[in-house]
């Protein structure tokens, strides 16, 4: 029902932060996840941060789907990522936290 | 001297002296042509030939948007029209209605990037008009151009021309202008590169006509984006359409705006892009065509028409699809209205 | 050192060859008839754009519930908005997804072409915006949607009263999705046997407000919005069908903590209390919906401004009601495809992209 983008934020003042979506940046309120601070991802919905994206689930999700879905069909996780031209999942999996 | 020559003022309307003025200051000294500068009621003109003839009313707003301003558009939507037609565009008549207040200074900047437009895309404007209202009944300034253009022999591509086994080639990137209007839309702003694409392509028709005459049929995808083109274009020929949803180029901060504001870039408008349905056999050599030209540099085949007959299980009225992700069809319609950004 | 890749967290969950497998599990799983409820328009919209419904096995049957935060709007609402929207010196200030909805007498595009300033915004914080800009002017925001959207609307309040913006007000059409999940299940003749429940909404809620309705035995899964995130999660609900253990589980953990968001939480109850609201196709249900407290009266639309709309009914002939409760789809509508269309939309569920009828006739409808 509400449609809410991963955004990265990229500075914050108070309140207000400035966040990118596919090399788009907009101004948004971080006033409900006070926590967010520069480099994290968040849910973006109608102009506000509103939940953090947590990167170990997202990486267990797509474990998850890789191993529900092995290799054969197109490959899932080579696509160019925003920042970097290969994902590496395999190389290094979730448990190696920095 | 007690007039004010900053903004243009109802009496620019008049037909007097203020009326010469403005058209001799602002219009015919930027676009100026042989034909146009002999101010005359009608230009005349020589051409021999099967003509193309076309006409079109630019609204905009904001007048000035990244990558483009409503001169430059007013141009290269007659332009496009006329390319898309197999025509070399050679002439385009004006039809400007001001409103009353513009600074004098907008209008020599829309008015010197029509005739930088008009340059490149080598076409002259040879005869035109102004009007001026009153302060809210006009939107700035609305600008409507028509334009006539020759149809080399043996060319004949039309909306009618697509036929089954076609292949679908598209010259750019989807919905550039339609997401550089919407960033500067109020309460809506974000900065992004992103330009708008408005260009003129009579350049690009003539590499493609050249790769091969047998291009079947051309559009360019404007207001109602790539759905309406292909359901026109669908519906003229009496053919069906399906798409690859996978290969459509998409700028990435296009579709970021289409995730953030619930768009589809199907939908969004294009100013310098073209939908062209070609014989599979002569797609390859268009395409590359297409590709060594700089407004064709990402152009892709995005599907390929079908038999309506054989339309994949779907009956009814509906002629244009894409495959989805998962190996299905899904109907892409006709698109209703405006599109407007959701939330919810 | 982050030696972790770096995510779009959007490409990487779009990827066919996972899809493609997950749906295969579906189609091995024993034959048995099973319904399961969506009750988010986002997941209405995907499953019929991305051709879900069509690719999954015949047994299952995907129907969609009050997902669509327009369509449960009562046209009492909109029109008391529509009224308002038309007093002098208004600005009315809405989601695009408000603009085509048809009320009782007209829509809020009808009022604008009446002579209503009518603003599409974003975000609420624009309609702040639009007030400090015009302090001649007194802006009304439609504040619709559920528990996703109603604290960034509580934010906009606070910030109006703290800031002294005694130009700008709300018109609270909110409602709560849990309550509305219960009042479902109560309704005589309803078979759901699981709910796909809302990712976004869950981001801010969390788990918990559904445990009551695993306890009646009904499988929950909050799923995300992935063509991959809807399959994964489907198959989730059939694997506790299967083993009967009923429960709340989260597939999409990268955006939902089970305690949810308690700082927007903290928010909406700051602002807003829960209050009776009436639902298009659920009737009055109670504590559904959020109402602005006492202390921000002053920036209550339907406390400052009176107006009529006694006049409001529900569309004729419009089954909306029916198919937001999931006991009819739209082709059982004698309307839909007929006289209801989305250039001429009869009943909300048709105008809303992402109303069930409008996403039938988008991308699944077929003569
Ligand atoms: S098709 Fe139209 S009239 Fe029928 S239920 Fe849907 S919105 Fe209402």
């Amino acid at each position: 029902m509400c449609l809410a983008v991963p955004a990265k934020i990229i500075e914050t003042d108070g309140q207000q932060a400035i966040v990118e979506i596919g090399g788009l940046r907009k101004q948004a309120s971080i006033v409900l996840l006070p926590e967010a601070v520069t480099g994290d991802y968040v849910l973006l919905h109608a102009g506000f941060a509103i939940s953090m994206i947590d990167k170990k689930e997202a990486l267990e999700t797509l474990l998850l789907f890789e191993e529900l879905a092995p290799p054969g069909g197109r490959p899932g996780l080579s696509g160019p990522g925003p920042e970097d031209g290969d994902l590496g999942l395999k190389e290094t999996p979730a448990a190696d936290d920095e | 001297m007690t007039h004010d020559t900053e903004t243009v003022q109802m009496a620019h309307g008049s037909g007097g002296r203020l009326g010469r003025e403005l058209v001799e200051s602002v219009f015919s000294s930027a676009l100026a042509n042989n034909i146009l500068n002999r101010l005359d009621d009608a230009a005349c003109l020589e051409v021999q030939g099967r003509l193309a003839f076309t006409i079109d009313g630019h609204v905009v707003s904001p007048l000035f948007f990244p990558g483009g301003d409503i001169g430059r558009l007013s141009v290269t939507g007659t332009v496009n029209d006329l390319a898309v037609m197999g025509a070399t565009p050679l002439y385009i008549a004006l039809g400007v209605v001001i409103e009353e207040g513009l600074p004098l200074h907008t209008l020599k900047l829309i008015t010197e990037s029509m005739r930088a437009t008009a340059g490149e895309a080598k076409v002259e404007v040879v005869t035109g008009d102004t009007k001026v209202v009153e302060r809210g009944a006009a939107d700035g300034v609305f600008i409507t151009t028509s334009g006539i253009g020759l149809i080399p022999e043996g060319v004949s591509p039309s909306g009618r021309g697509a036929r089954p086994g076609d292949a679908v080639i598209l010259s750019g990137t989807l919905g550039d202008h339609g997401v550089a209007i919407l960033s500067c839309r109020q309460g809506l702003e974000f900065d992004s590169m992103l330009k708008s694409d408005c260009a003129p392509l009579n350049s690009l028709v003539r590499e493609m006509l050249a790769a091969s005459v047998r291009v079947h049929a051309m559009r360019d995808p404007t207001r109602g984006g790539l759905a309406a083109a292909l359901n026109e274009i669908a519906a003229a020929s009496g053919v069906a359409i399906e798409i690859e949803e996978e290969t459509l180029p998409v700028k990435p901060s296009v579709r970021a705006a289409c995730e953030l504001f619930g768009l589809d870039p199907l939908l969004l408008a294009n100013e310098g892009k073209l939908v062209a349905f070609v014989p599979e056999d002569d797609a390859g050599s268009v395409l590359a065509a297409m590709r060594s030209h700089p407004l064709g540099a990402e152009a892709a085949i995005i599907g390929r028409v079908v038999d309506p007959a054989a339309g994949a299980g779907f009956s009814g009225p509906f002629r244009v699809f894409a495959r989805t992700v998962l190996g299905g069809l899904r109907i892409i319609r006709m698109p209703v209205g405006e599109q407007l950004p959701r939330i919810c | 050192m982050n030696n972790l890749p770096v995510l779009s967290y959007l490409d990487e969950f779009r990827a066919s060859g996972p899809a493609g497998r997950l749906l295969d599990r579906l189609h091995r799983r024993p034959e048995r008839p099973v319904r399961i409820m969506e009750v988010c328009g986002t997941h209405t919209m995907a499953i019929s754009r991305h051709g879900i419904r069509q690719a999954s096995p015949a047994w299952l049957r995907l129907i969609s519930g009050p997902g669509c935060p327009v369509c449960v709007t009562s046209n009492y609402d909109i029109d008391s908005f529509i009224e308002m929207s038309l007093l002098p010196g208004v600005i009315a200030a809405s989601f695009g997804d408000m603009l085509k909805v048809p009320g009782t007498r007209m829509g809020l595009g009808g009022a604008r072409a009446r002579g209503a300033r009518v603003e599409i915004v974003y975000s609420t914080l624009d309609a702040l915006r639009l007030a400090r800009e015009n302090p001649d002017c007194k802006v009304i925001f439609f504040g619709v949607g559920f528990e996703t959207t109603a604290p960034t609307v509580a934010a906009a309040i606070a910030a109006a009263r703290q800031s002294g913006a005694s130009n700008f007000f709300v018109y609270s059409a909110h409602k709560l999705v849990p309550p509305a999940l219960s009042a479902l299940c109560r309704m005589p003749g309803l078979a759901v046997d699981a709910f796909l429940c809302p990712g976004h909404v869950s981001a801010i809620i969390g788990a918990d407000p559904y445990r009551p309705l695993a306890e009646r035995g009904i499988p929950c899964v909050i799923s995300g919005f992935e063509t991959v995130d809807i399959l994964q999660s489907l198959n989730m609900i059939l694997d506790q069908l299967d083993s009967g253990d009923c429960r709340v589980e989260v597939e999409y953990a990268r955006g939902v903590r089970p305690g949810g968001n308690p700082a927007a939480l903290e928010m909406m109850n700051s602002v807003f209390a829960p209050c009776d609201a009436g639902w298009r196709g659920l009737g009055t249900i109670p504590a559904s919906g959020l109402t602005i407290r006492e202390e921000f009266a002053a920036h209550d639309a339907a406390r400052v401004f009176a107006v009529d709309a006694s006049y409001s009914r529900e569309p004729a002939g419009c089954i909306c009601g029916a198919i937001l409760t999931g006991q009819k789809i739209p082709p059982d509508c004698r309307r839909f495809a007929r006289t209801c269309t989305p250039d001429h939309p009869v009943g909300p569920c048709m105008v809303s992209s992402e109303g069930t009828c409008a996403a039938y006739y988008q991308y699944e409808f077929q003569d």
